[in-house]
């Protein structure tokens, strides 16, 4: 299967042609994004994001490397067929009503009379527009824009589609109307390359996540697997005897209060160096009566990892 | 289809502006003005009065001193009505069309709606030349109009029905043309309208000087006189297009053709140049 979008060693640099002053905004990036995902790209501001999402869409020239989408050239126009883009600050023509502007850029996208007389309700009443569709977009607020804006990138009925800060001004009602949107989209088999800056939605919504800083690719994978604390487990279980629990006091402390004989399970965060350490702890645990109810590795939220790797990164 | 879309964005962004609105009202306040004011008695296909808003045209006789009214032949009348109407448009109607849409550009490249005009699937030189299709078909409709109604206006008053009128009206489109490259090329160098403005503006004006260069160039010592005569075949002859546009009008053969064809020349150098930048620049 073709990676809908696929980047080897992906290199922007700008330089003024009035000054010395060069600006390396993406350096050596390596990513590849499947079909059905939805990827969040993470990074601070200036990290190359927009850089990276624009050279996709040939709107900035890569000074070295490739970008592909679904296997095309990101530079042919052909390669822009399958894709839809809500860019960071949008701004439409606003002497159209919203109707009007979706018929325009959804003939520019290519999307026949037939299919824009069908789906442009369809798309407007999914974004809650529907009955602002005869009024002026200079009317609008963010939000509005937002939704609007979101219907645009839906109008080919693209496979790919990417979103640049797609919740930003919108209220929290609406973001989570967005976010269904979006969920809707994977379960109906899109690819969504989300850039985003609210980590908590992109937590929501991403099945996998990348973080870029300062040009560079830092972190590449499943969201699972990145905010996995390292040697850190929440074991549950029936109360670990006071002796034992002393004992073990560098590996084992108890997350949930005092234990008490009459609570039946209790929650411990436990260390161990690798998995075998772990499986011995266990195994003392359960030799002394302790009856294991779940182990699972201790998770961090994205927010706290996303500054953890940015800030070791810099 | 996704060119018809642009020239369409082209022509709703001109019409939202009141740009056509505008230009449309001028137009027709011209040929209304000289539907009422000019009146023409003809007595057996020739002209026996003539009347400019109830009044007779005066002129001085040299002997006396004293006015008389001026004769004219009725041709005659139809050929000066005809190459004023030629020289306001273009003159007045160029610089003012030029103000009217040096802004489109610039708006259309702006940060978040170039971005999604280039998501699209469409060649960046498809972009560019949906954008001046767009431009210059405005301008063709409005040119047919004013040159039409008023050649309507005089054919009727004078029963004189002649074409050579429409020759004009060709020259002063492609002269909008050439200026309007300047527009593009900094409007996508650039993305400023009011320094696509002031060039393109610059240009015209200092086109009036190259009128005198025959005047001018014996008068400059070299190397001044080769630099501005690079000059004037370097950049375009916007002043002494005028006199391509009378002739034409007027239905008399053009003595040289250079001043247009180089200016034809230039205009097309600064599209590809535009072309050529546009197709580079990131955004």
């Amino acid at each position: 299967m073709l990676p809908a979008v696929q980047v080897e060693h992906l290199s922007k640099r700008y330089a003024s042609a009035f000054s010395k002053q060069v600006v390396q905004a993406l350096d050596e990036v390596d990513l590849r994004v499947m079909p059905g995902e939805i990827f969040g790209l993470l990074g601070p501001n200036g990290a190359g994001k927009t850089t990276l999402v624009k050279i996709l869409l040939s709107i900035v020239r890569a000074t070295g490397g490739t970008a592909t989408l679904y296997g095309i050239p990101a530079r042919r126009a052909q390669a822009r067929r399958r894709i839809g883009y809500l860019p960071e600050n949008h701004q439409f023509p606003d002497f159209f009503t919203a109707e009007q502007m979706l018929d325009v850029y959804g003939r520019m996208a290519g999307v026949s009379a037939d299919d824009r007389q069908r789906r442009i309700p369809a798309l407007l009443e999914t974004v809650r527009m529907m009955q602002w569709r005869h009024t002026k977009i200079r009317k609008f607020s963010k939000g509005m824009m937002q939704r609007l804006g979101l219907a645009q990138a839906l109008l080919n009925d693209a496979d790919l589609i990417l979103l640049d800060e797609p919740t930003d001004g919108v209220d929290p009602v609406g973001r989570r109307e967005i976010r269904d949107v979006l969920v809707d989209l994977r379960d109906a088999g899109k690819t969504i390359f989300l850039n985003s800056h609210l980590l908590s939605e992109v937590e929501q919504v991403c099945t996998r996540v990348a973080i870029l800083n300062q040009g560079r690719l830092i972190r590449d994978g499943s969201i699972a697997e990145l905010t996995a604390v390292d040697k850190v487990y929440e074991v549950v279980s029936t109360p670990i005897p006071e002796a034992l629990l002393t004992t073990l006091s560098s590996q084992i402390r108890l997350l949930d209060g005092a234990a008490t004989e009459n609570a039946p399970l209790h929650r411990y965060q436990v260390t161990a160096a690798d998995r075998r350490t772990l499986n011995a702890l266990l195994d003392r645990l359960r030799n002394d009566g302790v009856l294991l109810e779940a182990v699972r590795p201790v998770r961090q939220s994205l927010e706290d990892y996303f500054i953890e790797v940015v800030t070791e990164s810099v | 289809m996704r060119l018809a879309a642009i020239i369409v964005l082209t022509f709703r962004e001109l019409w939202a502006k009141k740009i056509v609105i505008g230009l449309f009202v001028i137009s027709t306040l011209v040929w209304v003005m000289l539907a009422f004011a000019l009146n023409l008695d003809i007595v057996e296909g020739s002209l026996a009065g003539l009347r400019i808003f109830g009044q007779e045209p005066m002129t001085v006789d040299p002997e006396t001193n004293e006015p008389i009214p001026q004769i004219f032949t009725l041709e005659n009348v139809v050929i000066q009505v005809e190459r004023a109407v030629a020289a306001i448009a273009y003159w007045a109607g160029i610089l003012l069309a030029l103000f009217a849409t040096s802004s489109l550009l610039p708006s259309l490249l702006a940060k978040g709606r170039v971005d999604l005009l280039l998501s699209k699937p469409i060649h960046r030189a498809g972009l560019l030349t949906g954008h001046l299709i767009g431009v210059l078909l405005v301008m063709v409709i409005l040119a047919i109009y004013l040159f039409g109604m008023v050649w309507l206006v005089m054919s009727v008053k004078s029963g004189i029905w002649k074409f050579h009128f429409f020759m004009g009206m060709g020259i002063v489109v492609c002269m909008f043309g050439v200026m309007y490259s300047v527009v593009t090329l900094l409007g996508v160098t650039t993305r400023s309208a009011p320094l696509a403005l002031i060039v393109t503006y610059g240009l015209i004006i200092a086109s009036l000087i190259f009128t005198g260069k025959d005047q001018l160039v014996p008068q400059i010592n070299p190397p001044w006189r080769q630099v501005f005569l690079g000059f004037y075949h370097a950049l375009p002859n916007f002043g002494e297009v005028t006199v391509t546009v009378l002739k034409l009008t007027g239905n008399e053969a053009v003595t040289t053709w250079y001043p247009f064809l180089s200016s034809m020349l230039f205009g097309a150098v600064l599209f590809a140049t535009a072309f050529f930048f546009f197709n580079r620049r990131d955004f």
